[in-house]
């Protein structure tokens, strides 16, 4: 279990700047409701919680948790589907688990245990090349929780799972021409999507997304409002407690989708370069966790969490800047959410486990 | 072997996510860049009117007070319900719910909208001025719950007119500046300004400085906090020169013997215009949220003209009133003595013509001529005198031209000369048109103000007046008394002769055996005048050929001074087909009684009845389909 000279192994610069990241969103949580009030208190406690979860996580040899990966995935699968029937409904959606004390949103959880058997299952030693079963096994492994998420609906959540297919499987020898291919599509797709595949009030809002003084009461109101919450900031911002747009509600739930801008109006340029660094370090950190991992299950392991983190983040930094259209994702790390926070911070108990034992057997 | 390629593998394409997630956030370091360094200033712009709002603080106007301080125009505050497109996401949505909530037809408020849909979008679009509690209260509580944030509500001081039509034509009323207005007065449009009387002559005086309110609102509009407040500044006070007291008395003797018509009482010495009064008239409140188009039309279109003010725009024959400007030209002219006696033998013939009198009264000297209105007597000095030297008196005295009153629109006063009809007609003129002119009939056409002018001007000694209604603003430092400008007209002295006979003359009128002796108050030496000005022979043409179908009967005139040998008040009372001058000497004696009441302190004259069984009397309060200022009530 857990050793004393791991201690020596553990990644403290990410422990930092993770923590440095939630303080941070403790902050601006406290900014954009009002001082600290119970959604304040709730993010503390979720914040406790997930050291908890994270140095839960590391006391378990990752190899001992991936071995009992199928376990985890089965557990998952029934949570998923469980909340389809008895989950608690909030603004239209069944995502959470009524557990008494708090509320459990077991998709959150989703996104490790995923990776978690994905990394198990690419991630083998005996195996030498990704085959077209295992991509098909792993494509079926994904869309399971995809779909019990989606079905909630709650698409934005399930379309994280799968960055987590798509980098797993890429480093896992995925052949180039299904990632051309697949760019390939995107590409072409686009402009075809576009004349064909879209509604009129949809082609409005992407138009309407280029050129903001067109309609700015209409579709494009809460872009229009992140842009002009992110460029009213300017370089030094407003202030803390300062801000206008998210103080006075112009942009809407301000302490969860757009926390980010928040930070962007209140600190400016300056804030949102520190807020940004600190993101690339913690990714570039755990990159190299995947780079020094002792095997591939390790490497897997860390990329797969890592994916949908970083997909997560950069989607949302950039539905932040009113830069894409607008989806209820939350910006890991930041954003209220106490099942997202417990998550992601067990996520990164996995990142730190993967490095910290990259010398043992 | 297979191991170092999979470990070589791996390394490659780590370097493709590194490399790609670093260029991500590259990107997303130079979108904020862009959004916040180079587009900083419009997008903070844009905050800014996100949560700032500016209202406007509407300024009170100046309070206005009669000559003994007595409130006459005050101010209320009341709610306009607007709504301000600017936030608005569904106009018809909005226009449903505030029709629903405030009980107003949906199609007006609609209307309402369309007509402004022009306009600026942050400017508030009135729907409901003046507002009542209960649709306050509704429009509040929906506004709470996040339903309306393009609805406004706004207190706003408006004016109020505790006396209603009182005085109507003389006060005013005011409304929102026009399009010329707003340009040649450098005015914030949709501003409230003086459009009729006092309100419009003093407007500068009257209106105030608006203020401005910067608030800081959430994105409901709700207002958080204040950031800079402009306060308004309060129009100043005005003080005119109105004897409340007289002008009430006037307009209750005119309703309780049913006529409609004018009356202005003046001070002799310095034109201070006690009592001006129009009647039919309206009530200035209608316009002081804004006048619906129903009472505005109906306003338009009554056949009696409610918003025409008589007293300076009504021109009429003077009829016998007239002879006081007769007798005095003809003393001061020296064509005749007070004394000299002139023979009516029911009446006289002029060039070639017969002119007739009302009485068969023989001997006449001045003073009885007057005090009988011995025609003859007057065709004979009328004729002596000549149509230019009647004119030139008639200037001399105020009775021609305009009498120069603060009031816009003042119509001029005709007393006609060679050169007149000249020009007017470009016909000669003959000596018998002055015949009759010597009565006030013919082609003297004048304004109960000019009437009023005359009797001011013979009752000071000679000096003609300019009437004034405003005596004094207050800026907050004090009464002032406003600028006015110097008497045009040099000082005259009439002749003690002239003077004491025709006040005789008038004296008689009402004490003696006169037609005047309806407004004969005890003790207090009133002269006076009747006249009776034809309409008749005006529409006879038209009601022969019946197709008129006006109101036909004569107009009844008395101007007065009183008292006798000291004047204090001078004026005239019209009576609109009120037959004879004695029905104006009824209403004149309530204005004087009145006025002597309240200097000397004592309790006012009730309100008079009108006497049943005089056959003088025409039957009062003809049924009029008028808006009632007459006896209205709001």
């Amino acid at each position: 279990m857990f050793e004393r000279r791991l201690y020596h192994h553990i990644d403290w610069a990410l422990i930092g700047a993770v923590g440095a990241i939630c303080a941070i969103g403790l902050a601006m949580i406290y900014s954009t409701t009002g001082g600290a009030g119970s959604v304040y208190w709730t993010q503390v406690y979720a914040l406790g919680l997930g050291a908890m979860a994270l140095v839960l996580c590391l006391t378990f040899d990752y190899r001992s948790l991936a071995d009992k990966s199928h376990f985890f995935y089965l557990a998952m699968v029934i949570a998923l589907v469980g909340v389809l029937f008895f989950g608690a409904v909030r603004g239209g959606s069944r995502r959470w688990l009524d557990l008494g004390a708090f509320n459990l949103q077991p998709s959150e959880f989703a996104k490790a245990t995923l990776a978690l058997m994905l990394a198990k299952m690419l991630g083998e030693e005996r195996r030498s090349a990704l085959t077209n079963t295992d991509l098909a096994i792993a494509i079926v492994l994904t869309l399971v929780p995809f779909l019990a998420i989606a079905r909630q609906p709650d698409l934005g959540t399930a379309v994280t799972l799968l960055p987590i297919l798509l980098v797993v499987a890429f480093v896992a020898g995925m052949p180039m021409r299904y990632v051309y291919t697949m760019v390939l599509l995107a590409v072409l797709a686009a402009p075809i999507a576009y004349k064909f595949g879209l509604q009129d009030y949809q082609r409005e809002r992407i138009s309407t997304f280029l050129d903001p003084a067109q309609d700015p009461r209409g579709a494009g109101y809460q872009q229009i409002q992140a842009r002009i919450t992110v460029g009213s900031g300017g370089v030094w911002g407003k202030g803390y407690l300062e801000g206008t747009q998210g103080q006075l509600r112009f942009l809407p739930v301000a302490h969860n989708d757009f926390i980010f801008s928040v930070l962007a109006e209140e600190q400016g340029l300056v804030g949102v370069l520190v807020a940004l660094g600190l993101y690339l370090f913690v990714i570039m950190r755990a990159l190299d966790a995947a780079r020094l991992a002792k095997d591939r299950l390790g490497a897997y392991l860390v990329l797969g969490v890592l994916s949908s983190f970083t997909f997560q983040v950069v989607y949302n930094i950039t539905m932040s800047a009113g830069l894409a259209p607008v989806k209820g994702l939350t910006l890991p790390l930041m954003s209220y959410g106490g099942s997202s926070m417990i998550a992601t911070l067990t996520g990164f108990g996995l990142i730190l486990n993967v490095r910290m034992r990259r010398f043992t057997n | 072997m297979a191991i170092a390629e999979d470990r070589r593998r791996l390394t490659t394409r780590l370097a493709v996510l590194r490399v790609s997630t670093a260029a991500a956030f590259g990107l997303l370091a130079c979108g904020f860049w862009f959004f916040q360094v180079v587009q900083h200033a419009k997008f903070k712009e844009m905050a800014e009117n996100n949560h700032q709002r500016t209202l406007p603080l509407r300024a009170p106007r100046g309070i206005i007070f009669d000559r003994a301080g007595r409130l006459l125009v005050d101010n209320r505050n009341s709610f306009n319900i607007s709504i301000v497109r600017e936030h608005t996401k569904d106009i018809d949505r909005t226009i449903r719910v505030l029709a629903a909530v405030t009980g107003v037809a949906e199609k007006m408020v609609r209307e309402i909208v369309d007509r402004q849909r022009r306009e600026p979008s942050y400017r508030p679009i009135v729907i409901i001025p003046d507002a009542t509690l209960a649709q306050v209260a509704a429009v509040t509580a929906r506004r709470l719950d996040f339903e309306l944030p393009d609805v406004l509500v706004q207190e706003v001081p408006t004016r109020e007119y505790p006396d209603q039509a009182m005085a109507a034509h003389l006060i005013g009323y005011v409304g929102e500046a026009s399009e010329e207005q707003v340009s040649a007065d450098h005015l914030a449009s949709g501003s409230i300004v003086g459009q009729f009387g006092i309100e419009r002559v003093y407007n500068k005086l009257l209106m105030g400085e608006d203020g401005a309110r910067r608030v800081v609102v959430n994105s409901v509009g709700r207002e958080i906090r204040t950031l800079e407040e402009v306060k308004p500044v309060q129009g100043r006070r005005v003080q005119l020169a109105i004897n409340s007291a007289m002008q009430k008395a006037a307009e209750e003797a005119f309703r309780a013997y049913g006529y409609w018509g004018s009356a202005v009482v003046l001070e002799p010495k310095g034109g201070d215009v006690l009592t001006l009064t129009s009647l039919p008239a309206f009530d200035p409140n209608d316009f002081a949220t804004g006048i619906d188009r129903a009472t505005w039309s109906q306003l338009n279109t009554d056949k009696l003209r409610p918003l025409q003010n008589r007293a300076i725009q009504g021109r009429y024959s003077p009829g016998s009133t007239f002879k006081v400007l007769l007798a005095t030209a003809a003393l001061e002219e020296g064509v005749i003595t007070p004394e000299q006696q002139i023979f009516c033998a029911g009446g006289g013939t002029f060039y070639g013509r017969f002119f007739q009198c009302l009485g068969k009264h023989g001997w006449m000297d001045m003073r009885h001529a007057i005090e009988k209105s011995c025609n003859t007597y007057f065709y004979t000095v009328g004729d002596m005198l000549g149509i230019d030297r009647i004119h030139k008196w008639g200037e001399q005295l105020g009775l021609a031209g305009k009498s120069g009153i603060d009031l816009p629109n003042e119509v001029e006063s005709i007393v006609p000369s060679q050169e007149w009809k000249r020009k007017r007609f470009n016909e000669k003129w003959y000596a018998g048109d002055t015949i009759s002119v010597a009565i006030g009939q013919g082609m003297v056409d004048v304004t109960p103000m000019a009437l009023a002018v005359m009797m001011a001007t013979v009752a000071n000694g000679g000096t003609r007046v300019v009437p004034r209604l405003v005596k004094a603003y207050d800026e907050g430092n004090g009464w002032q008394p406003v600028a006015v400008p110097p008497n045009p007209y040099p000082p005259v002295l009439l002749k003690p002769a002239t003077i004491a006979a025709v006040r005789d003359g008038l004296w008689m009128v009402v004490n003696g055996a006169g037609t005047g002796r309806r407004a004969m108050v005890a003790g207090r030496e009133v002269a006076g005048k009747t006249g009776t000005a034809q309409v008749i022979s005006l529409q006879g043409r038209e009601r022969a050929r019946g197709k008129t179908e006006q109101d036909l009967r004569d107009h009844g005139w008395f101007v007065f001074m009183a008292p006798k040998d000291n004047p204090e008040i001078a004026g005239v009372v019209f009576a609109e087909h009120g037959e004879h001058g004695s029905s104006s000497a009824m209403v004149a004696h309530h204005v004087i009684e009145t006025y002597f009441a309240q200097r000397d302190g004592l309790p006012l004259p009730p309100v008079p009845v009108p006497p049943v069984t005089t056959p003088a009397t025409p039957a009062p309060a003809r049924a009029v389909a008028t808006v009632g200022p007459a006896g209205g009530t709001r």
